[in-house]
């Protein structure tokens, strides 16, 4: 690692940790889940690092809806942050981990336009933060203009997306579901992060691969498994729409839930030491997915804050910060949901998991 | 030039039905700098007449055009507006509306027929493997053993493909491959026809069925597949023809439609700011005063109805009074240095002239030689005589260089240094290798007079601010001044005894000085008729402000130092210069080619990599110990209402 590496690297792990020191913590999330309803849960809000983002709207504005969006800026602004501030190809990865959620824009705007909605009924749906991204808001609001998708997807004309987009159009105009652009996209997205890990070197690469490694792993392994379940597709079918790398999860794992096996065996294989010795995959498939989605989690939480106690001069720690960001944000996002609903308390625990003490690591 | 241009703040108060053109005369004028108030949202009134939706139908307009021209081939160009008016939202609708309509025609027209020729492409490439097969198609494609399905997938799902088919009996050709997609064939048996048509599906196979319309065997059908591509090309250049026809036509157009719409958008978007009262407008900013006359009158002929009135400066307008520099065209380039740290703030010193005095100085005593010296001078010259079209920008930067170069041929008379060699001319007062304690000792001196000197700036501010507690009692007031000399007097009559003083009066100066300085906050309260004289617990103050005392010891003591790196980059001239002389000398001792080679090069060397780095040391020297002693930066730039950016 050269002299300049190490310097970036050093002003980025100041800056990282600064932030990471920022992120809630688990006393201050269980008494966010404790609060009575919506409006005190915003006031909670208010008095954490997401004020600054809250305040920029008119309190009578903030609907469920529009705080998650305000939250997403507080990420949008740490990733912005992070990716100028990360030297190559580090960078690089930061970028196309980000580019996760401009897919995730464009689902959202290709649903939109399959519903005929308004792009006021879309905007706050999105995630902010187009600065790094090709397809930008303008662009995703000319895709709404459009009478259908075909026409919308002329606008993407330019971009990394056209392509395999414009290839799964025919599957979109046969089947009539925006299932095979989906899922063009996510494969896509996976393979493009992929690459990037593997342009990494030494240290950068073996900590991306021990953080996001397990984020890929997470969804395709949970894919494969809602494919077979819920999709009933056939063995080649659940082979083609995942992915044959990962870092725990093997291709043959992967071919062994397609193929038919048990899969509460290949998952004891892949992850020997995970407690889900009471899920049952057929008998009980959304309580077995839901158990493994919220382990898996915690594995990956588990594995960024352990970063923050090694080395700094690597890729490994904006990437945990931005993992356990994005982690904190989907549960505050399950929470706003949960309390607008009124849910009660012990059922909001069920869907809501917010980053588990891990008693020997907080302790060590 | 040590001031910055005299500005009053306006206030226009306009009905609504002049409120558009009021702005447009104000845009036009140049000399208006509008405040943005709480806006239509954050007043009283909590309408906003419609703004807010004529803002988003022409920022949706621009979006439309800026589409248009994309998809035409036409770029933005310059503005092509020079007094824009706010265009009809409705009637421009209608003009982009019947835009789009007029180019869909062709577009729509080119995309079927490209995609018509993408197709044709495909069944060329699926047939070509099979042009030596004499068989009719129409057998082929009602196989019945043989599976066979020809088409495009992407070139990343062919692994994928053929491992979710590993069970399956298949064969899986690949006929070509592209940026992204691969032409392929997938043979099979005919029993395993759903599997394999799922795993194709799934794997984003598209099949290229080729249609009935070609018949007899794979060569016939390429060739009537050839003929009819040469007919769609042909198509398409037609079209394509008829797209550029239609640019030209509408180019111009275009262009205006588009800085029209723009315009209205700011336009709009600037109204939205000012702060009004149902259908009262009230416009308040800043402008020179001399430009005051013309503006007024510029007002009152577009309305009899809009009040234009000059108002009272009050203390809380200070922060935000923007400031225009005047300093000639000479002293731009380091204008732009000055601005690069921070604007001045309204009643603040413009530090340029003191910059341009001190740059060039620190410099030159760096960087002393004639012959280097001479060549920065010529390359200053060359970038202010815009003679090279790509280096016309940085004309400014010219003078800067220009200026750099004349203080480092000075001091290389008086180093006696040309082109490094010290042999040629006669030092006219040092020779810094051999004198080495001398020229530091020498540039710690300047650095003392350079340091005062801002001191005497900040109090040259204090005054205009009227801030006379900070005149007398702050750390780069009067008692700091007087606290850094005894500091000085103090130190060079006990290690030197080279003032004719007495150490005592130095340490009285010192000792009363730290006493004032101690007490600043009480005693700048009570000159300044202020209470409370102390904030919180007298105490806690008194001991804040001794540590605050170490902190100005340190500074000055430390800012003081700084400037003895000037000493030592004069030895590291003289020093770099000798050894290339020696590397000269090891290369060809006769003094042959390869000797004057070394030199020139060693010479090129110092001037590009010691002159970057003495530039950014002189930088730093003036900003970080010469600026902060006066110069706070937080001025606000003029920036004059313009509904048209300017050109670039």
């Amino acid at each position: 690692m050269g002299a300049s590496t190490v310097s970036a690297y050093a002003q980025l792990q100041v800056r990282v940790r600064v932030q990471y020191s920022r992120l809630l913590t688990p006393q201050r999330l269980q008494e966010l889940m404790q609060v009575e309803n919506f409006a005190a849960l915003l006031s909670s809000l208010l008095d954490t690092a997401y004020a600054p983002y809250l305040e920029k709207v008119d309190r009578s504005l903030l609907t469920p809806r529009r705080v998650v969006y305000q939250l997403r800026c507080r990420l949008a602004a740490s990733y912005e942050k992070l990716i100028k501030f990360t030297p190559d190809p580090g960078h690089q990865l930061l970028m196309q981990l980000w580019s996760l959620y401009e897919v995730d824009n464009l689902k959202a705007t290709l649903r939109g336009i399959e519903h005929q909605s308004s792009w006021e009924q879309v905007l706050y749906l999105l995630s902010p933060g187009e600065k790094y991204w090709t397809v930008t808001f303008d662009k995703l609001q000319d895709m709404m203009r459009s009478d259908d998708i075909a026409t919308a997807l002329e606008v993407l004309r330019s971009t990394l997306y056209y392509e395999p987009l414009a290839h799964a159009l025919n599957r979109y105009q046969d089947e009539e579901s925006l299932f095979p652009l989906e899922a063009a996209l996510d494969l896509d997205y996976y393979r493009e992060l992929w690459k990037s890990m593997q342009q990494l070197t030494g240290n950068d690469r073996q900590q991306a691969l021990r953080l996001i490694g397990p984020v890929i792993d997470k969804d395709n392994l949970l894919g494969a498994i809602r494919y077979r379940i819920y999709h009933r597709m056939s063995t080649q079918e659940i082979i083609n729409y995942t992915l044959p790398f990962g870092y725990r999860v093997q291709d043959a794992h992967i071919r062994a839930i397609a193929a038919g096996e048990d899969i509460g065996a290949v998952v004891r294989g892949i992850y020997p030491r995970l407690l889900l010795a009471a899920v049952d995959f057929e008998a009980a498939p959304g309580l077995a997915l839901r158990a493994l989605e919220v382990e898996l989690n915690r594995q990956i939480v588990r594995r960024c804050r352990i970063v923050f106690r090694g080395a700094p001069f690597h890729i490994g720690l904006p990437v945990a910060y931005l993992l356990l960001h994005e982690h904190e944000i989907e549960n505050l996002t399950a929470l706003i949901e949960a309390k607008d609903s009124r849910l009660p308390l012990e059922m909001i625990k069920s869907v809501v998991d917010f980053m588990p003490l891990d008693s020997q690591l907080e302790r060590s | 030039m040590l001031q910055s241009q005299t500005m009053s703040k306006v206030e226009l108060v306009a009905p609504e039905e002049d409120v558009i053109r009021a702005t447009e005369t104000l845009a036009v004028s140049g000399v208006f700098h509008p405040v943005h108030g709480e806006g239509i949202a954050g007043g009283e009134d909590t309408t906003d007449n419609g703004w807010r939706e004529w803002a988003a139908g022409f920022a949706d307009l621009e979006r439309r055009i800026l589409a248009l021209m994309e998809s035409l081939g036409v770029a933005a160009g310059a503005p092509s507006v020079k007094a824009p008016h706010l265009i009809n939202l409705a009637v421009a609708k209608l003009d982009v509306q019947h835009l789009e309509n007029e180019a869909q025609v062709y577009l729509r027209q080119l995309r079927k027929a490209q995609q018509h020729l993408k197709d044709l492409d495909q069944y060329i490439t699926q047939l070509e493997p099979l042009a030596g097969l004499d068989v009719d198609l129409g057998r082929l494609r009602n196989l019945q053993h043989v599976f066979v399905l020809p088409g495009t997938m992407p070139l990343d799902n062919l692994e994928r493909l053929r491992t979710s088919l590993e069970h399956t009996p298949f064969e899986l050709i690949i006929l070509d491959r592209a940026d992204y997609l691969a032409s392929v064939l997938l043979f099979g048996a005919q029993q395993d026809a759903v599997i394999l048509e799922r795993a194709a599906r799934s794997a984003y196979l598209h099949p290229v069925h080729i249609p009935a319309e070609y018949r007899g065997t794979p060569a016939q059908a390429l060739k009537s597949i050839s003929v009819g591509r040469g007919r769609t090309w042909r198509h398409i250049v037609e079209i394509q023809d008829k797209i550029e026809q239609l640019q030209e036509a509408r180019v111009k157009h275009l262009r205006y439609l588009l800085w029209r719409v723009r315009a209205s958008r700011k336009m709009v978007e600037t109204i939205i700011g000012y702060e009004h009262l149902r259908y009262t407008y009230v416009i308040t900013g800043w402008v020179p005063t001399a430009e005051l006359p013309a503006l007024k009158k510029a007002v009152r002929k577009t309305s009899e109805n809009v009040v234009f009135e000059i108002k009272e400066l009050a203390q809380e307008d200070a922060a935000e009074i923007p400031v225009i520099m005047s300093n000639p065209a000479m002293l731009k380039g380091f204008q732009g240095l000055v601005t690069n740290y921070g604007y001045p703030s309204y009643e603040e010193l413009d530090p340029t002239l003191l910059l341009a005095l001190t740059f060039p100085l620190f410099f030159g005593i760096m960087f002393g030689d004639v012959g280097q010296g001479l060549l920065l001078a010529l390359l200053g010259g060359l970038l202010i005589s815009r003679k090279i079209r790509s280096l016309r920008g940085m004309a400014e930067l010219g003078w800067v260089i220009l200026a750099c170069g004349l203080s480092a041929i000075c001091f290389g008379f008086l180093y006696g240094s040309l082109f490094g060699s010290e042999e040629i001319l006669t030092a006219l007062w040092i020779e810094p290798l051999k004198e080495t304690s001398d020229i530091l000792m020498a540039t710690i001196g300047i650095g003392i007079v350079v340091l005062s000197g801002g001191m005497f700036a900040n109090m040259v501010n204090a005054v205009r601010n009227r801030q006379w507690g900070g005149l007398l009692f702050g750390h780069h007031g009067l008692a700091g001044l007087l606290f850094y000399w005894s500091m000085i007097g103090l130190a060079a009559t006990s290690f030197a005894n080279v003032l004719p003083l007495s150490p005592v009066w130095f340490g009285g100066g010192l000792g009363l000085s730290a006493l004032l300085l101690i007490a600043a906050e009480p005693l700048g309260q009570l000159v300044e008729s202020r209470q409370p004289l102390i904030e919180g617990a007298a105490g806690a103050y008194f001991v804040q402000a001794t540590f605050e005392l170490f902190e100005v010891v340190i500074g000055l003591f430390s800012n003081t130092l700084s400037y003895v790196r000037m000493g030592a980059f004069a030895v590291a001239h003289g020093a770099l210069s000798l050894v290339i002389f020696i590397l000269a000398g090891m290369v060809s001792p006769g003094q042959g080619i390869g000797y004057w080679l070394v030199v020139v090069l060693g010479n090129l060397f110092i001037i590009g990599f010691e002159g970057m780095i003495v530039g950014i040391q002189t930088m730093r020297l003036a900003y970080y110990e010469f600026f902060s002693k006066f110069f706070s930066g937080s001025g606000v730039r003029f920036q004059p209402l313009t509904l048209i950016p300017p050109d670039k």
